[in-house]
């Protein structure tokens, strides 16, 4: 079995990310031959495995779409969360859930929390900007894997929780967004 | 020793290892799902990180979430626990590539033992009895029907990656050998990803009887006697019990020393259980090891004093075995029994939900081990062990009257929730149990009587 470990410590990210894309560019032609969209995809090229999972009822868009090294367990949850995630209840500790006027946006795993693509970069979002739906507020970064960060809804950045750099939980909040109206 | 032990599992066992490390002046770092929130370890814990949702795939196996975790809460060991990461080679690797002790074998011990076919020719190379069959994985139902005529049907199917019971299909009838390879290939493929099976000889009345072994980093090893685990419903042990009832004392040095000798040999260091068949002609036979603490580990604290976590984490730490064989002397008989949230009168389907009840057995020399509270919930998600009861006495008729007035006293109550109790006292009343001349093959008798009282 291959390491977790090993790709990032083996390679520069630089052929990982290329594979990364490859894989990305693999899967999107292999959907648009499918008559119908599976429930689930595992593409897997050399040391990378791109897994994609859809909720059910959801049509057009992927639900999940996760990258992780061979073998490993895909990363927990769809990036963007707006609600508390299945299964789970909201806990005061970690500040998951719902604000009052805001929905909340959640990290995606266990990990490193920054609010820029790159150190000293600017934020991908402040507090008051506005952000479309899908678009990324930020990383979250577990054992050298980069996880988006999405926004669960378009609306207007109104706190921004986590400082760049903080360790989060899995489910803990790291900002709010103010839903727009309509 | 260590500063911070970073506790890689949840329910009982991640309990009672951070019962031993907060005993030894650790700080406790537990993980857990958004299932187990409110658990009894993350109440414990001097610091707890939640590593994801409820399924496990997605938090308490999911290794780089166990990482993280590891590195935000600065620990300096891991304690995987029993199933979960616990017998994952990468997780083990994975530790030591971050400068953090895996509490458990090298990550190369891992490998060559969790697979079956390895760890046998391992052991045979080591002077290890095997049951008669392959070493190799077969590679068609052709083969296999040639090593089965070779050696006499019924034969066992394993796969290669399997344990804990799972992955293997007996094989009585000829005809039907095509169709259950099939099967039980496509069953390893699921399970395991892996749908490589090797063959044995299957001994349908044998007993299940295991070795406790300790091995440090400086080669040494001494073992722990012997758990009889005969009483088991589908190769899920329920009922276990230290010493094996009957095993002939010259038996069991041999197999204590055979077991010492196959880990050493490995380079094992750690707790580690080497599991033997052992037939009504008293010969044992190889047929797995554990890397790992065992779920029925507490028979053997009972019965010898020894605190095996504790153990763990010292070797883990590098320090030499504090025991030599000759301090190791067993007192009295040890039982357990698996309390587990399932009904026995619907063919033992889980039943999680609300415990709105939970009054468990206590007194003189019983030990319960659980993460249950009144008020909690079994959750769903995860195996139904509710809680361990295990006690001890001077001889086994008193263990055995001691275990079943410690049954009577539990009361598990919850809309939806079942227990196996009651079950476990048919068992424990049956006569072979009684006469301690049981087999494997006693729950299956038990299971079909049960259910023609049912229907």
């Amino acid at each position: 079995m291959t390491s977790l470990m090993e790709p990032a410590q083996a390679e520069s990210p630089a052929p990982l990310a290329e594979a990364l894309d490859e894989v990305r560019r693999s899967a999107q032609s292999l959907l648009a031959d499918l008559a119908h969209r599976p429930r689930a995809l595992r593409i897997r090229a050399g040391d990378v495995v791109v897994e994609m999972e859809w909720t059910e009822g959801q049509q057009h868009a992927p639900a999940t779409s996760t990258v992780a090294p061979l073998d490993g367990p895909p990363p927990a949850g769809p990036p963007s969360v707006g609600q508390t995630p299945a299964g789970g209840t909201p806990a005061a500790e970690t500040g998951a859930g719902e604000t009052p006027g805001g929905v909340d946006v959640t990290a995606p795993i266990v990990g490193t929390f920054y609010r820029a693509a790159e150190p000293g970069g600017a934020p991908f979002v402040a507090e008051g900007d506005t952000v479309k739906r899908g678009q990324q507020v930020g990383i979250v970064e577990a054992m050298k894997l980069m996880i988006p960060v999405e926004a669960g809804t378009e609306g207007r950045v109104v706190a921004v929780h986590a400082a760049d750099g903080a360790p989060v939980e899995f489910g803990q909040r790291l900002l709010t967004i103010a839903p727009a109206a309509g | 020793m260590f500063h911070t032990v970073l506790v890689a599992n949840r329910g009982e066992i991640a309990l009672r290892v951070a019962r031993t490390c907060r005993e030894m002046g650790l700080r406790v770092a537990a993980v857990y799902s958004t299932e187990d929130r409110d658990s009894a370890v993350v109440r414990f814990a001097d610091v707890a990180v939640c590593v994801g949702p409820g399924p496990a795939r997605h938090s308490y196996l999911y290794l780089p979430a166990i990482m993280e975790a590891a590195r935000h809460t600065g620990a300096d060991a891991v304690h995987p626990g029993y199933g979960f990461l616990s017998e994952v080679a990468d997780f083990a690797d994975a530790c030591e590539s971050a400068g953090i002790t895996f509490v458990g074998p090298p990550a190369a011990v891992i490998e060559r033992l969790g697979d079956k076919s390895t760890a046998r020719a391992a052991m045979a190379e080591a002077g290890l009895p095997l049951l008669p069959g392959t070493i190799e994985p077969v590679a068609d139902a052709e083969a296999v029907a040639k090593v089965a005529a070779d050696i006499g049907y019924p034969v066992i199917v394993k796969a290669v990656a399997g344990g804990g019971g799972r992955g293997m299909q007996v094989v009585t009838n000829p005809d039907d050998l095509p169709r259950q390879y099939r099967e039980i290939r496509c069953t390893a493929q699921s399970l395991f990803g892996d749908d490589r099976v090797y063959v044995e000889r299957y001994l349908p009345s044998a007993r299940h009887v295991e070795v406790q072994v300790l091995c440090d980093r400086h080669g040494n090893g001494v073992h722990l006697g012997q758990r009889d685990c005969s009483v088991q419903r589908r190769r899920q042990k329920i009922i276990e019990e230290s010493p094996a009832p009957g095993l002939p004392a010259e038996l069991a040095e041999q197999m204590g020393q055979a077991a010492v000798r196959g880990l050493l040999a490995a380079g094992y260091a750690g707790a580690g259980t080497v599991e033997f068949l052992v037939d009504d002609q008293h010969r044992f036979y190889f047929m797995e090891v554990n890397c790992r603490i065992q779920v029925e580990h507490p028979v053997t604290e009972l019965t010898y004093g020894v605190d095996l976590v504790r153990e763990q984490l010292r070797v883990a730490a590098g320090e030499p075995l504090g025991l030599t064989q000759d301090d190791l002397a067993p007192r009295g008989v040890a039982v357990e029994c698996r309390i587990n949230a399932e009904d026995p009168a619907r063919d033992f389907i889980p039943t999680p939900g609300q415990l709105t009840t939970l009054s468990l057995p206590a007194g003189p020399f019983v030990r319960v081990d659980t993460a249950a509270v009144a008020g909690g919930r079994i959750s769903a998600a995860y195996d139904p062990l509710l809680a361990k009861v295990a006690v001890w006495a001077p001889d086994r008729p008193q263990a055995l009257a001691r275990m079943r007035r410690a049954l009577a006293e539990l009361t598990v109550e919850g809309p939806g929730v079942a227990t196996n109790r009651d079950f476990l006292l048919t068992a424990l009343d049956h006569p072979q149990f009684v006469a301690g001349t049981h087999d494997t093959s006693l729950v299956g008798r038990l299971t079909d009587s049960y259910s023609r009282e049912e229907t």
